[in-house]
């Protein structure tokens, strides 16, 4: 319990940056989260008269208060859903974020049983019953012949 | 492994195998093909790919299948981010005023914001109607960027050619008044 304080301390931290973002996005940072449509790149790296135009729009709605999903959501609206960089955290998008994960657990979960089983061949084969005294009698014997 | 176990996962695996195999075919199936374009080129006439959008103006919808075998259309692609775009449908404004009563001059905004491609035209004089195809699905097919490409089809609905050389207007414009 103690390793995972850190953690958790740090993922709250992280909770006021993000409702920040949403609230008060930037320009640079949508810049990078939003597609060129004619150069097949994002914002950030393309200064073409298409993505000039977004960038634009982008900045005017940032002036006017819009929240980063308003933004986002009325560029796909003009644009289709081509225009994110990524896909959305809800409806069919969710299925790209949650394939590689679920894709990794099921990875994860083979290797593991694989790895279990391995294991379990390389046991020593387990001893037979005990011997009873006339058998245990008669082993010593032969020992002891040999020994002898 | 029990034996329900495996066959639980045979049976997951199969249907993993099944859904890809179902998302190949449906690309297949939705392929754009080599778009109108390059069919041209080729010295293939093929029918106008069908689309429906919404109109720039905000007077509903515009379906080019209304207009087969009634008209025939002068299909102008166009962005307002676009420069060369203004020089294309200034000359095609000019041919509507010789042209339009026998052919349908219709302008398709492609990978635009619709409220810069209002103000375009309004600056740039350009009355003929145009609907807003903002993803680029439409342009995609017929040929994809870049913009401007202008494409006159025949009254039956064939596309008779792509304007390569400006010089080519008049011939165009003749050929499917006539058609």
């Amino acid at each position: 319990m103690k390793r995972l304080l850190p953690i958790v301390l740090f993922a709250l931290l992280l909770v006021p940056t993000a409702r920040a973002s949403e609230s008060h996005p930037t320009l640079a940072e949508l810049e990078g989260e939003v597609m060129c449509p004619v150069c097949e790149t994002t914002l950030d790296q393309s200064s073409s008269p298409a993505a000039q135009q977004i960038k634009r729009l982008i900045a005017t709605r940032i002036a006017a208060g819009d929240t980063k999903t308003q933004i986002k959501d009325r560029l796909v609206a003009e644009y289709g859903s081509a225009i994110l960089a990524a896909p959305p955290h809800r409806g069919f998008g969710l299925v790209a974020w949650w394939l590689p994960v679920a894709g990794i657990v099921a990875a994860a979960v083979a290797v593991g049983f694989g790895a279990r089983r391995w294991a379990r061949s390389r046991e020593p084969a387990p001893a037979g019953p005990p011997l009873d005294a006339a058998s245990e009698r008669r082993l010593d014997e032969e020992l002891s012949r040999f020994e002898g | 492994m029990t034996r329900p176990a495996r066959l639980a996962a045979q049976g997951l695996a199969v249907a993993l195998v099944i859904g890809l195999l179902a998302l190949l075919a449906w690309r297949v199936a939705n392929d754009n093909g080599k778009g109108v374009a390059q069919a041209l080129k080729d010295g293939e006439h093929p029918t106008a790919p069908a689309f429906d959008l919404s109109r720039l103006d905000g007077r509903g919808r515009f379906d080019l299948m209304a207009l087969r075998g009634k008209k025939p259309i002068v299909l102008d692609f166009w962005a307002s981010w676009c420069v060369p775009c203004i020089h294309e449908s200034t000359r095609l404004e000019a041919a509507l005023k010789r042209y339009g009563d026998r052919v349908a001059f219709i302008g398709v905004d492609t990978k635009d914001f619709s409220g810069d491609a209002r103000d375009w035209q309004r600056k740039h004089g350009i009355t003929y109607p145009s609907v807003h195809d903002g993803s680029g699905s439409v342009l995609a097919k017929w040929g994809g960027l870049p913009i401007p490409r202008i494409f006159f089809v025949a009254r039956s609905g064939r596309v008779v050619g792509e304007l390569i050389v400006e010089e080519d207007l008049p011939r165009y414009l003749r050929q499917i008044a006539a058609s």
